[in-house]
């Protein structure tokens, strides 16, 4: 096999690993941005952030139900306390998130990819 | 209310399902905090794993059951490790029906040995207003394979896992795991009728049935996990190493390839393994690096 076909050969693998990798990295994501409170369950998003600011702003702070993933009427007591939960793990994760893909993207061999370690 | 986990392992000649159960209970005391934990074997599992292992030191509360003999040497299935290896070997999974009236707890979660507890995603089933919870949207991690596992059969009903499967004590669960019994002791009317496929006795195919007709006959009508996904490696992949704590690297099969691999990090993420022979050759590391 020519030198420049085993090249090819070699990227195309590291492209594959990438994808899957940036595909776990997303899979990780979404799991992390589930939350849960009172017997239901939230997956923390711009849409749902947004909603409880605004209910916030309109003096809606106490005792307030929100519909869940499921469909499940939950009644939060303490909606500020709720919103400072959900936007700080939102941040949490996506931070993560972005330096898990700064890293994905920065790394041009396999062994970079999955940090393993190997000698160039 | 007592919330808490609880696994079935019993032994087969090649796989020591109970030490695969003591990994899994010390990865739950790790990751969820949790040490109400019961694990079902039989006499035979436990005297074999006990040469080598301290069982009790892992698993707070050990149950020993007996086996059906006449279950036990119909009930074969084929075990891969990778595309390499493929053995028939017993594959006892008939007590599983049995968790709600053995579970010593309000709130329960069931779970395969083979489930790797790579995060504290479970502790969000606790006090959930669905008193029923189990998945059939699962993912493979190797992003491009085929989910032909989407249905029971191509014509059939809504495959749902048995893998992980959360209940509370209540009328309609007790309901639920008593279809399930009926549908295993009327296995082949059942198989016939929903077209399930193979000769192999499947809780994934029982708690399907028990799904589809607890819900009025409809699909997908039972709540899943409140979790992303469930995401699954099959047992044609296999571990690489266990880097850390909640870090895996895997060999992972390419799609419409045979044996031919490429490598997969996967961390804090809870993952289905079925490979259960890589499961073992990792078990001791494994044990070192949760119990505390």
């Amino acid at each position: 096999m020519s030198e420049r076909l085993t090249k090819a050969l070699e990227f195309a693998n590291y492209r594959l690993t990438l994808n899957n990798q940036i595909v776990a990295l997303r899979s990780k994501v979404q799991t992390k941005l589930i939350h849960s409170i009172n017997g239901g369950t939230f997956t923390i998003s711009r849409e749902l952030i947004t909603f409880v600011d605004s209910l916030i702003r309109q003096d809606y702070t106490e005792e307030v139900v929100l519909i869940d993933n499921f469909q499940n009427p939950i009644m939060i007591e303490d909606l500020k306390s709720f919103l400072e939960d959900i936007t700080s793990k939102y941040f949490e994760v996506t931070n993560d998130y972005h330096s898990e893909f700064v890293k994905l993207r920065k790394a041009r061999k396999v062994h970079k990819l999955l940090d393993i370690e190997q000698d160039d | 209310m007592t919330n808490g986990l609880l696994f079935f392992a019993h032994n087969n000649p090649e796989i020591d399902y109970l030490k695969l159960a003591c990994v899994s209970s010390s990865m739950a005391r790790y990751n969820l905090g949790m040490e109400n934990i019961t694990v079902i074997t039989d006499s035979n599992s436990y005297e074999y794993s006990s040469k080598n292992l301290d069982v009790e030191k892992y698993i707070p509360n050990l149950i020993l059951a007996d086996k059906d003999q006449e279950f036990k040497t119909r009930n074969y299935r084929n075990y891969r490790d990778t595309n390499h290896t493929v053995k028939s070997l017993s594959f006892y999974n008939a007590n599983r029906c049995d968790s709600f009236d053995i579970s010593p707890y309000d709130e329960t979660i069931v779970l395969d040995v083979d489930y790797m507890i790579l995060s504290d995603s479970l502790n969000n089933c606790w006090g959930h207003k669905n008193e029923l919870m189990l998945h059939h949207d699962v993912k493979d991690i190797q992003s491009k394979r085929e989910d032909s596992w989407r249905r029971v059969d191509d014509l059939g009903i809504t495959m749902y896992w048995a893998t992980v499967c959360y209940f509370q004590r209540t009328a309609y669960t007790q309901s639920f795991f008593d279809v399930v019994k009926h549908v295993k002791e009327n296995w082949p009317f059942y198989k016939e009728l929903y077209g399930l496929p193979g000769t192999l006795y499947r809780n994934d195919y029982s708690f399907s049935v028990a799904a589809h007709v607890m819900n009025g006959f409809q699909s997908e009508a039972q709540e899943q996990l409140p979790i992303e996904k469930m995401y699954k490696t099959f047992d044609w992949d296999d571990i690489h190493e266990i880097n850390d704590v909640n870090d895996i690297t895997l060999f992972v099969e390419k799609a419409r390839t045979n044996a031919d691999f490429h490598l997969c990090r996967w961390k804090d993420v809870d993952l289905h393994i079925m490979n259960k022979w890589a499961l073992q050759r990792h078990a001791d590391t494994l044990l070192e690096m949760y119990y505390e």
